[in-house]
């Protein structure tokens, strides 16, 4: 059983989810992302398309435990078992939310205030069709 | 199972009372089973035998029914009823484990939340992380809240988990979403709760010790955590409080008992604060010296909260509310957890990561 975000409804995001394109507002000039409908901070409606770098630090994490992920992500952990998910903030300042990647899902690995970059992965399948999107993986690993 | 809910309720009115009496109802529920999805509080009004009332499903996540007293409240308020019925209920226990996993996860933000793998644990662990980080709090002030509301629930007869825990085993459980054990987490509860709430002037005929509401405060906030500045506090949660102390005109300090929303350990941490307990940042001092046990300055979750207790998700509002009454009328269900000379008390309730919130203040 799966939540469910339909097939348009996901292309509608694939300028945020493959190429990272944010909302800046015209009048208060912060950088929405994910995108809404008014700003996080004036609540203006007026935006401009920005793309950002992908660059970023962790703000927090945890290791999602064997067998507690959602179900759409029951084939990740049957193969990976725990993983990590962080709430990065990004350089331009906005913070989002995505699963790490190429590093080890060690709390003794991962600390708050690592450098990491995004890049795209597969996330999940719903209706036969692979849901592609960011995760993040520490810079220093290349 | 609501039946039993509703059936206790009008035995517990000190007097007598008609169900009759009552003019509209307001039921809290996830409605996790999903059985019935649509229009579920006028079928269970009528299998408690008063079809015909007027009767409204309120889903809040985790604090529905915590609403649907507010909203029973402001009824009474209005003038526009007399008597009104505030429950709740949820049915958890008889879904596959994949059911389960699906209906907890989806109070949170979905498109941006969820569906990047975080869970509802996952929620949470990373705002305990960022917590420790900000403010130097130890894993094991967690770990005492999980032992301090084992102990409690060890003593209530309604609890589902009746027995108590130690900091080792609390500390050694096997990680559910790092920094988070499975002893800092709530379980899946089946549960229903009600209260009949009366107007003022006519509650003697009922009752020679009425409680009365005397500050209701709600308020909401950014549904996914990333859109939130801060992330060790809940900001619905503090806005509730601060509105029901207002209309209460008391003081945090004036407080004798609280039940709190702990889905997890950290969110009891927080409660502290939002709460006006203890401040910014100090909600760990106050469990690391006792002042929230039974006996302490400001017991918490008396009742064992819903880390023992339970928490079936659309009751939970209503029986911490239950709590409160019975504490503050001096009638603990078990005579040992009666918080002594208790007259104010809160209740604290969160929906989801902190997108909703609800909080009343009761006098005796
Ligand atoms: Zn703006």
């Amino acid at each position: 059983m799966t939540s469910y975000v339909s097939i348009p409804q996901y292309s509608n995001t694939i300028d945020q989810r493959y190429r990272l394109i944010a909302k800046k507002c015209k009048s208060c000039e912060i950088i929405n992302f994910p995108p809404r409908q008014t700003c996080l901070e004036c609540g203006s409606a007026d935006f401009q398309n920005v793309k950002l770098s992908g660059r970023g630090r962790i703000y927090t994490f945890t290791i999602i435990g064997r067998g507690g992920a959602p179900t759409e992500f029951d084939d990740l952990q049957n193969m990976t078992g725990e993983y990590a998910v962080a709430i990065i903030e990004l350089e331009e300042g906005p913070k989002v939310v995505a699963q790490l990647t190429d590093c080890h899902s060690n709390p003794n690995e991962i600390k708050i205030g690592m450098e990491v970059k995004a890049v795209i992965r597969r996330l999940y399948e719903q209706e036969r069709i692979i849901r592609y999107g960011y995760k993040f993986k520490p810079i220093a690993d290349g | 199972m609501f039946y039993e809910a509703f059936q206790s309720a009008i035995n517990d009115v000190d007097g007598s009372i008609d169900p009759k009496e009552i003019k509209e109802a307001w039921i809290g529920s996830l409605k996790t089973g999903g059985a019935q999805l649509g229009n579920l509080a006028p079928l269970l009004i009528e299998q408690v035998g008063l079809a015909g009332m007027p009767a409204c499903s309120i889903e809040n996540a985790c604090s529905s029914s915590a609403y649907a007293f507010r909203y029973a409240y402001m009824a009474i308020k209005s003038g526009i009823c007399d008597i009104t019925l505030a429950g709740g209920v949820e049915k958890m226990n008889d879904l596959p484990r994949e059911r389960n996993r699906y209906w907890l996860g989806v109070s949170g933000d979905v498109e941006w939340e969820r569906l990047a793998g975080t869970n509802f644990p996952g929620v949470y662990a990373m705002m305990a992380l960022r917590y420790m980080h900000e403010h130097g709090m130890k894993r094991e002030r967690l770990a005492e809240v999980a032992v301090k509301n084992h102990k409690n629930g060890a003593r209530n007869p309604d609890a589902q988990f009746r027995s108590e825990i130690s900091l080792e085993r609390a500390l050694r459980a096997p990680m559910l979403a790092y920094p988070l054990t499975v002893f800092d987490s709530c379980p899946i509860t089946d549960g229903a709760a009600v209260a009949i709430l009366c107007r003022g002037d006519l509650a003697s005929k009922y009752t020679d010790t009425p409680i009365r509401v005397i500050g209701s405060g709600a308020a909401s906030d950014y549904l996914a955590i990333h859109d939130r500045k801060d992330l060790t506090t809940v900001a619905a949660a503090q806005k509730a409080a601060d509105e029901a102390y207002k209309q209460a005109g008391v003081k945090p300090k004036e407080v004798d008992l609280a039940e709190v929303h702990d889905c997890f350990t950290i969110a009891e941490i927080m409660a502290y604060e939002n709460c006006g307990f203890a401040g910014k940042g100090k909600g760990g001092e106050l469990i690391k010296n006792g002042e929230t046990e039974i006996g302490g300055k400001i017991p918490v979750n008396a009742g064992g909260g819903l880390k023992s207790k339970g928490h079936p998700i659309g009751a939970t509002g209503v029986s911490q509310i239950y709590e409160v009454v019975k504490q503050l009328k001096g009638e603990a269900r078990e005579k040992t957890r009666q918080v002594k000379g208790a007259e104010i008390g809160l209740t604290h309730s969160v929906g989801g990561s902190g997108g909703s919130a609800c909080v009343h203040i009761f006098r005796r």
